[in-house]
């Protein structure tokens, strides 16, 4: 019998036969593919919202930062120079933008009051573009204003508060270090990261630096490429070109890319070693499967014996089997993706996140789980398959 | 109708051996048994316990293999087939009665009538019609839908009867099919046999009970694996 409208049906009336057992049998498909599901979405979910965190800290897919010092020295000596900086912009055409920071300490005085921002910075006119720094109010210094070495700052909110209060800040002159400079813009409040109140400083030209701060030493060189395509050309030509001023390569470029490559790898083996665990659920439910299917077959030996005796071929008693594990597993699967969609969204709406559901696992827990199901129903399905009529026939059960 | 020698045999028994192996110990079950079987006969194969009769007819109704010897059925040695050709022989050419019936017990009296035709690949509707008639042939036509542990001993067999005829076969084989009846519905089963019998199907029964030997046209005894007579009952 090609047709398996019939092996299906009785798959199904004997199934239905026993409910109880078939209802315990599937519920290891759940819990397995559930299980399985769950997990995967979960850490999807979890993937995203790092992800999303690490997109959200201003670089871009085409943003370079160069540290100086190898990666794993955490004091690297300073090497990086105004002069490498002017280099780059004159020799590697794919730069867009490119921001030095020398970081240092200014004493802020205002009338009578006075102020120590966390940092103050000394950036060039690209910063605003560079890592997307909007100005709230007045303006950002221009390039020739950085070029003519103007005594300019802008200021974070909390520098202007502790200064002006509720008043405005623009145009006043303040000084910095007992040196005098006009306030011209306010910086959108950024809030803070991993604790550090990232309104609490203050930016000043790159060229100032020197005479205000007392530094020269640049501490990173925030980069933007013309498009993401062009950035391993990029990075390429600054290591050759910074290689060749410095004789040695003592410096280090982060990607964006490379950072969410880390994270990716991380969260993808985290997420693979969990769903292994679940996966074993799964095949746990597999062998729950065989198990039942055999007891069925034996406890069915002389139904199998009556239905040889008029004429049913082994490959009708094997589609009878086959179809009755494979049945328990579709469903258990349908129910199971049902039951690990629901769970992923209800746990990680709890942790205020959002679960991807990845339906490419569930497709792959799913194919698993038939093939574990036809895995396990082949041996009990062949066992009964090659029953001998004559022996089954005589059987007590 | 009589045995006629015109007629061509539907069952032909050449030197059937059968040797069941116990452990290390042979123990032989038919020792050589040849007859040949026309059609339209009722045989009944009668011997005591242990002589090889159920052995036999399981040979002869392919659900068991001759260790030698040979079995013809239409013509065909069933030797040369493999077991699913044995499983199309036993579907479309031999119907079975048991002893004990052997309905599945989970199935209506008119779905265990259609699952010969099932395995033989007849569609829904065709079969349905088809297993009506045979359950209205032996009288139980309003008890279609019930299931097997709703009725009687006698009704049980009769169902089976009407599933053995299901695919029109050449033979139907009956081992003590009144072995687990009261006499009287031994009898309307025996009556059954004798109508089935005059309509020209060929029959084959195994029984241990004289006086339903001595029902059917002829008589098969064995004894120790081997045939010790055979006679016409002149019925």
């Amino acid at each position: 019998m090609i047709n398996l409208k019939e092996p299906f049906k009785l798959a199904l009336q004997s199934l239905l036969g026993s409910k109880l057992r078939t209802l315990l049998t599937t519920l290891g498909v759940v819990i397995g593919i559930a299980a399985v599901i769950t997990l995967v979405s979960m850490g999807e979910g979890a993937k995203t919202y790092v992800l999303d965190q690490v997109r959200g800290w201003g670089m871009g897919a085409n943003a370079l930062e160069i540290h100086p010092g190898k990666a794993e020295m955490s004091m690297p000596e300073l090497t990086l120079t105004y002069a490498d900086t002017v280099a780059m912009k004159e020799h590697i055409p794919e730069i867009v933008y490119l921001v030095p920071e020398i970081i240092g300490k200014g004493r802020i005085k205002f009338g009578p009051t006075e102020y120590t921002p966390s940092f103050t910075i000394a950036v060039s006119a690209d910063y605003p573009n560079a890592v997307s720094q909007k100005v709230t109010e007045g303006r950002f210094y221009s390039k020739a204003e950085e070029a003519g070495r103007k005594h300019v700052v802008v200021l974070g909110k909390t520098v202007a508060n502790k200064l002006f209060g509720n008043s405005s800040a623009i145009g006043e002159r303040i000084k910095i270090n007992n040196i005098g400079f006009v306030v011209i813009g306010l910086l959108e409040e950024k809030g803070s990261m991993l604790t550090y109140d990232m309104d609490d400083m203050a930016l000043i030209p790159t060229t100032v630096a020197e005479n205000v701060l007392g530094k020269t030493k640049i501490i990173e060189i925030f980069l933007t490429i013309e498009n993401e395509q062009l950035v391993p050309q990029a990075i390429k030509e600054i290591t050759n070109l910074l290689v060749k001023r410095h004789k040695k390569e003592d410096f280090h470029i982060h990607t964006q890319q490379g950072m969410i490559d880390i994270i990716n790898n991380i969260l993808n083996a985290l997420t693979g070693i969990v769903s292994a665990i679940a996966a074993i659920s799964l095949l746990v439910g597999g062998i729950g499967i065989m198990n039942i299917m055999l007891v069925a077959v034996s406890e069915r030996t002389r139904e199998i014996g009556i239905r040889k005796a008029i004429g049913a071929k082994q490959r009708d008693i094997f589609m009878q089997f086959i179809l009755e594990a494979v049945l328990i597993t579709v469903v258990g699967a349908i129910i199971g993706i049902f039951i690990g969609t629901l769970a992923a969204w209800g746990i990680m709406a709890a942790l205020k996140m959002k679960a991807v559901i990845a339906w490419q696992a569930a497709a792959i827990a799913c194919f698993g789980a038939l093939l574990v199901g036809t895995f396990f129903g082949v041996y009990p399905a062949m066992r009964a398959a090659a029953l001998n009529p004559i022996d089954a026939l005589r059987s007590d059960v | 109708m009589s045995s006629s020698k015109t007629k061509q045999p539907v069952v032909t028994v050449k030197e059937v051996k059968k040797i069941y192996r116990m452990g290390k110990m042979e123990v032989p079950a038919l020792k050589g048994v040849s007859f040949s079987v026309e059609k339209g006969e009722f045989i009944s194969i009668m011997g005591p316990s242990g002589c090889g009769k159920s052995t036999l007819m399981h040979i002869i109704g392919c659900l068991d293999r001759p260790t030698s010897g040979h079995v013809l059925l239409d013509d065909v040695d069933i030797d040369e087939l493999d077991d699913n050709s044995l499983a199309d022989i036993r579907n479309k050419k031999v119907g079975f009665v048991f002893q004990t019936f052997n309905l599945l017990p989970k199935l209506s009296a008119i779905e265990n009538v259609e699952l010969p035709l099932i395995y033989a690949g007849v569609g829904f509707e065709e079969r349905r019609k088809k297993a009506s008639e045979l359950l209205d042939i032996v009288g139980l036509k309003e008890r279609a839908n019930h299931r097997p542990s709703e009725l009687s001993g006698g009704q049980s067999q009769r169902v089976a009867i009407a599933r053995s005829l299901a695919n029109n076969p050449t033979i139907i084989m009956a081992d003590e099919p009144t072995g687990n009846l009261d006499s009287k519905s031994g009898e309307e089963i025996i009556r059954l046999f004798n109508d089935l019998n005059s309509k020209g199907i060929t029959l084959i029964m195994v029984t241990h009970d004289q006086e339903i030997g001595d029902s059917s046209k002829r008589i098969i005894r064995l004894k120790d694996g081997e045939i010790i007579s055979d006679q016409l009952t002149g019925k």
